[in-house]
């Protein structure tokens, strides 16, 4: 009997320790039961057309292809740090006051907005604002800038 | 019996099996809770929310308690947190094939395109279950780090 009790204590402390262990892990990784919920993107409405969601791959030809704009989405000095080459820098929390910038982009150019990666909304944030004024062929690059330099794509550095 | 139980080799022999086991089906789990969490509610017997709080604590009670039996510390309460776990996982397993469910097991690996549950799985969980009873019942401290703490003189001896 008192192997028995033994037992159930041993047990009850390995079971504290593992409920408290995976706790603490799934909510530092974010993953599971803490796991953030999937962005999810405005429907494709009447006259509206809704961003997509692009993998690196097709962001990169997008690049190669020479046609696309690309959009900034971070805040001013991260974009001086290092950006994708070419890209203009909108910050999601100036937009407003880049009005001068939007208004020579053509509306039916094509524009890809990223922003830092997976933790990140400010270049969907963008891209509904670029969509809702008009702009008809808007992607979202969401792996953003941690992809595009994990995979060491030409990038510009502004001094 | 009573020799058998305190063979020193045939539970070492036990413990690393049943040790390793349970460390290395746990990795997949702690990796991927999402993905656990769904073989969780496939098996059907769960309110919704139920799959993801197990998904977040049972691999780490299998990891723990596979380190214990493998390093025989508090091999009792492991081995017996162990056992009544294979019980319900078998139950669970039944209940499934009985139902006629077509569902991978979510057991060893997450990833979908492993096989999906059978009978034979039933006949290794009991396999399973007999060896996790065999090192409860167990009277061997040899080969443990609990034994070498003690001769090390870092724990004092109990018995």
């Amino acid at each position: 009997m008192t192997r028995l009790l033994q037992a159930l204590r041993e047990a009850g402390v390995l079971l504290l320790v593992a409920t408290a262990l995976g706790f603490i892990y799934t909510a530092a990784t974010e993953k599971g039961l803490f796991a953030r919920p999937a962005p999810t993107l405005p429907a494709n409405t009447a006259g509206l057309l809704a961003p997509t969601m692009v993998t690196r791959d097709q962001a990169h030809a997008y690049f190669n292809s020479g046609k696309a704009l690309f959009i900034d989405a971070r805040h001013d000095f991260d974009y001086k740090l290092g950006h994708i080459r070419g890209a203009i820098n909108i910050p999601l929390s100036i937009y407003q006051t880049k009005k001068a910038v939007l208004d020579t982009i053509p509306k039916n150019r094509l524009i890809v907005a990223y922003c830092d990666g997976a933790e990140c909304n400010s270049s969907i944030e963008v891209s509904v604002k670029l969509a809702k004024e008009g702009y008809t062929d808007v992607k979202i690059f969401f792996g953003g800038w941690r992809e595009w330099m994990e995979s060491n794509l030409p990038i510009d550095k502004s001094p | 019996m009573k020799k058998l139980l305190s063979h020193p080799y045939t539970v070492l022999v036990t413990r690393v099996f049943i040790g390793l086991l349970f460390v290395f089906s746990s990795l997949d789990k702690i990796v991927d809770p999402s993905a656990f969490a769904q073989s969780v509610a496939n098996y059907g017997l769960l309110p919704s929310s139920f799959p993801a709080i197990i998904a977040t604590v049972l691999p780490w009670v299998e990891l723990l308690c596979g380190f214990a039996v493998f390093f025989g510390v508090s091999l009792r309460g492991s081995s017996l947190l162990l056992s009544a776990m294979v019980v319900i996982f078998t139950l669970a397993v039944m209940s499934a094939l009985l139902r006629g469910l077509d569902i991978s097991c979510g057991c060893f690996t997450q990833d979908p395109a492993a096989g999906h549950i059978g009978w034979t799985k039933v006949v290794q969980n009991t396999a399973l279950f007999a060896l996790t009873l065999f090192l409860y019942f167990s009277r061997t401290t040899k080969f443990t780090l609990v034994e070498y703490l003690q001769k090390s003189g870092t724990l004092q001896s109990q018995s």
